[in-house]
């Protein structure tokens, strides 16, 4: 074993992260009384540092702050805009259709035999509701990644 | 606190809602930061009735330059240098003194270094003699007496867990004095607590 003792610099390393530390430090902490003595009250220290209460505001700074601030202005992003344009788009596109072709359409379905329309409507039915639930859960996982809860 | 950058889907997201006049989005950045910027505010401002004209200063100034924020860094840390930078200037405003004055602390670390020295070689260190709750309290009241920056870097690195870049950012030091500046702290408030649980363990 080295009989120097480590400077007080590689101590608190040791502490703080034995793998950071030289080899020759190591292997003299480990057979050393008195340098181990010293690694356990940084030691203590850090973790007692770590469960130290921490300061908060006796007040509600959000409700503070918010009331400072300009009145919320939502103005419509370019990115709203296009989503809103081809909302109605897509509404148009399905809608205009199925309006003027709505007799043969209709005639269609007369034909067809009740199991096979209600087997369609039931799994359609299933595979919606099946997405709703996925999206449900990845808006909940998002919400909660930004703390909106 | 792992990512020092600031690729935070999360915080990229709250800040564009914020620029796009959501003030709600920035409520939620108070929430997520505040306790943050209360850890520095406590350990720099010793007057409480200070912190709270501060700490809406802090924020009114994050929200006035968040579109000046270029994501360079994580939102947490920005909003912290912001307020640390607040509390610098709220300290030269108001010519208060730094709580834990430098000159006063040099002077009561050699004389506890010396009577440190004197008991651990009459093998008087004691273990265990203290509860937790004394111990954590004298540890508190031995943080306080440190110099207001060692307060907020050993806060900041214990109890945060920030690295040292992201305490170079808030504070503007260099690395080498951030890591000169904590040595120096937690070498003293070990030698200081070793101090006093000798005292109270005698």
């Amino acid at each position: 074993m080295n009989n120097i003792h480590p400077y007080e610099k590689e101590l608190q390393q040791y502490a703080l992260d034995k793998s950071d530390s030289n080899p020759e430090v190591i292997a003299h902490i480990e057979l050393c009384p008195d340098c181990k003595a010293e690694i356990s009250t940084y030691q203590m220290l850090f973790s007692e540092i770590k469960e130290q209460p921490a300061a908060a505001f006796d007040f509600d700074l959000r409700e503070l702050v918010l009331s400072k601030l300009p009145k919320t202005q939502t103005r419509l992003s370019t990115d709203d805009i296009i989503a809103g344009f081809l909302i109605v788009f897509t509404c148009s596109c399905i809608g205009i259709p199925v309006y003027v072709f709505r007799k043969i359409i209709l005639n269609t379905f007369i034909d067809i035999p009740p199991i096979f329309i209600y087997s369609i409507i039931i799994s359609t039915t299933g595979i919606l509701i099946i997405e709703i639930l996925s999206l449900y859960k990845k808006y909940i996982k998002q919400m909660h990644l930004l703390n909106f809860n | 606190m792992n990512n020092t950058t600031g690729n935070n889907p999360a915080d990229k997201h709250l800040v564009d809602r914020v620029l796009r006049g959501d003030t709600r989005a920035f409520g939620i950045i108070i929430k997520n930061t505040e306790n943050l910027v209360a850890q520095i505010v406590f350990k720099m401002i010793p007057i409480a009735e200070d912190r709270k004209d501060l700490a809406q200063d802090i924020y009114m100034k994050t929200f006035h330059n968040l579109a000046g924020f270029k994501f360079q860094s994580k939102l947490s840390t920005w909003i912290a240098q912001i307020a640390y930078n607040s509390c610098l200037s709220w300290i030269e405003k108001k010519k208060l003194m730094l709580p834990g004055n430098l000159q006063e602390d040099e002077e009561m670390y050699e004389t506890t270094e010396a009577r440190i020295y004197n008991n651990i070689a009459v093998g008087s260190y004691s273990e265990n003699l203290l509860s937790q709750k004394e111990l954590s309290g004298i540890l508190r009241n031995e943080i306080e007496r440190l110099p207001a920056i060692y307060q907020t870097l050993i806060t900041l690195f214990h109890h945060e867990s920030m690295r040292y870049e992201e305490l170079c950012q808030i504070t503007g030091l260099p690395e080498g004095t951030v890591k000169s500046s904590l040595f120096r702290a937690r070498k003293m408030l070990k030698e200081n607590l070793l101090s006093k649980y000798q005292k109270e363990a005698l």
